[in-house]
């Protein structure tokens, strides 16, 4: 969602067409997601239509996401995820529009979301503002163990037998969120780029696992139905030409009304080693402080109605995400450019095309342990 | 409070580097900011990959947008 809201239009808008193949492994999950973007110009900039194709893939082996419940057995069992989106962006002198509308569907979740954008560049274009809204609306199932059965699941603290898989509000299984965006992007020195992005959502709904509940001593977790969330992320992109170098240090804060606050430090180095070969490594530190109904002890009472700052009683979880930790996570991608290629006979078509290998290391302390992120992609300009 | 203070002395830099850059640079000197490296727009995929995972896996949220993906050099 927040690729289509944040970048209304590219800076280079042309006929364009990605595929990427992306890989995630933790101990107990595997996520394998091929993805294709394909953009064209309607005849040029003034309008750009893209769609996007995204599989998720999502192999799991352990209680974490529930595989016992829903399997009656300690199985694995693969999730797949349809994710299709359609949008349009247009560039008409100093204002930029974009929109855009995305179905993702999956065993017991689907996923609605659509979004407008703005953008007007300022100061002979070195200053751009940018304003975007989305509205998400969700549905959301629990598969019954053993009988397969889908039902609507309205949160731990709802009758699933009374729970409608229609209309709005508490007793039905909709999660709406609002979600706006404002950026600023400034052209600081000829070398130096400064960007800035406020980001809030609203979420309204039910928020908690359907089959964490085995987890603990209740039967269902049961999270807040109401959350609010704020996110501001300052950073650069400074370019040191005679050493090829980029820097680009990045920050964000983030603060929600469930009493979790996190920040993620990140510096970046690009680093053009050849005309057509650039290499980039990162580092992100990402510490957050727990949710208000955290306990560590996970010694939960059953629930009785609905979890709030007021009623903490009612709440329960096992959502390690929901605990203070930390992570470090070091990375490095390599692009080669195919321009290079290009020149050759027969190989035009290359021209403006690149490929990448990417690979991040996620040191966590939650009980998911290690992950790797990988990456493949390449791009073709047509 | 260590949380507060970091926040303040993020936002305060951020606030810095804002009002810092008044100078209007001219399109002729913008070369370098159209580099790849220097331009969000080309990390869209791999931006929303990381959302992807970070709001699968964290607590938090954002931070993977830049507004309008430009230096105004394309």
């Amino acid at each position: 969602m927040l690729a289509f809201v944040l970048w209304p239009a590219t800076a280079a808008a042309e006929d364009r067409v990605t595929v990427r193949g992306n890989y995630y492994r933790e101990v107990s999950t595997r996520v394998l997601q091929p993805t294709v973007d394909v953009t064209v110009d309607v005849p040029d900039e003034r309008l750009t239509l893209g769609a996007t194709y995204v599989l998720d893939a999502v192999t799991s082996a352990s209680i974490a996401t529930g595989t016992t419940e829903v399997t009656g057995g300690d199985n694995t069992f693969t999730e797949i995820r349809h994710e299709t989106a359609a949008y349009a962006q247009s560039k008409l002198g100093q204002w930029g529009l974009g929109g855009f509308f995305r179905y993702s569907t999956e065993t017991d979740y689907r996923s609605r979301s659509l979004g407008i954008s703005g953008q007007r560049e300022l100061l002979q274009r070195t200053v751009t503002l940018s304003l975007s809204y989305a509205y998400n609306f969700d549905r959301f199932d629990r598969i019954q163990a053993n009988t397969g059965a889908r039902l609507p699941w309205c949160g731990g603290s709802q009758d699933i037998a009374s729970c409608s898989g229609s209309g709005v509000g508490l007793g039905t299984n909709l999660v709406q969120t609002h979600y706006v965006a404002a950026g600023y992007t400034h052209v600081l020195h000829k070398h130096v780029l400064g960007l800035l992005t406020a980001e809030t959502a609203v979420v309204r709904g039910p928020q908690d696992n359907p089959y964490r509940g085995a987890q603990l001593l209740v039967t269902y977790e049961t999270h807040p139905v109401r959350r609010t969330r704020f996110a501001v992320a300052p950073g650069v992109r400074w370019i040191l030409p005679k050493a090829n170098l980029v820097l680009e240090p990045r920050y964000r804060f983030y603060k929600d009304s469930w009493d979790i606050s996190a920040h993620a430090p990140e510096l970046r180095v690009h680093y053009r080693f050849a005309k057509h070969f650039r290499a980039r490594a990162r580092y992100r530190y990402y510490r957050q402080s727990a949710a208000f109904f955290w306990r560590d002890d996970g010694n939960f009472a059953e629930p009785t109605g609905l979890c709030s700052q007021d009623t903490v009683e009612n709440c329960a979880t096992a959502d390690p995400k929901l605990d203070a930790w930390d992570s470090h996570t070091p990375g490095i991608q390599l692009v080669y450019e195919l321009d290079g290629l290009a020149t050759r006979n027969g190989l035009r078509w290359l021209d403006q095309g690149w490929i990448s290998a990417t690979y991040n290391h996620v040191f966590q302390s939650t009980r998911f342990g290690q992950a790797r992120l990988g990456a493949l992609a390449f791009s073709l300009a047509y | 409070m260590k949380s507060r203070t970091i926040g303040c002395a993020a936002a305060a830099s951020a606030f810095a580097i804002v009002t810092a850059g008044c100078v209007t640079v001219g399109p002729a000197q913008r070369a370098q900011l159209a580099k790849p490296e220097m331009t969000p727009a080309g990390e869209t995929a791999e931006e929303t990959f990381h959302s992807h995972v970070e709001a699968a896996r964290e607590g938090g949220f954002g931070g993977h947008g830049a507004a309008g993906g430009g230096c105004g050099c394309g």
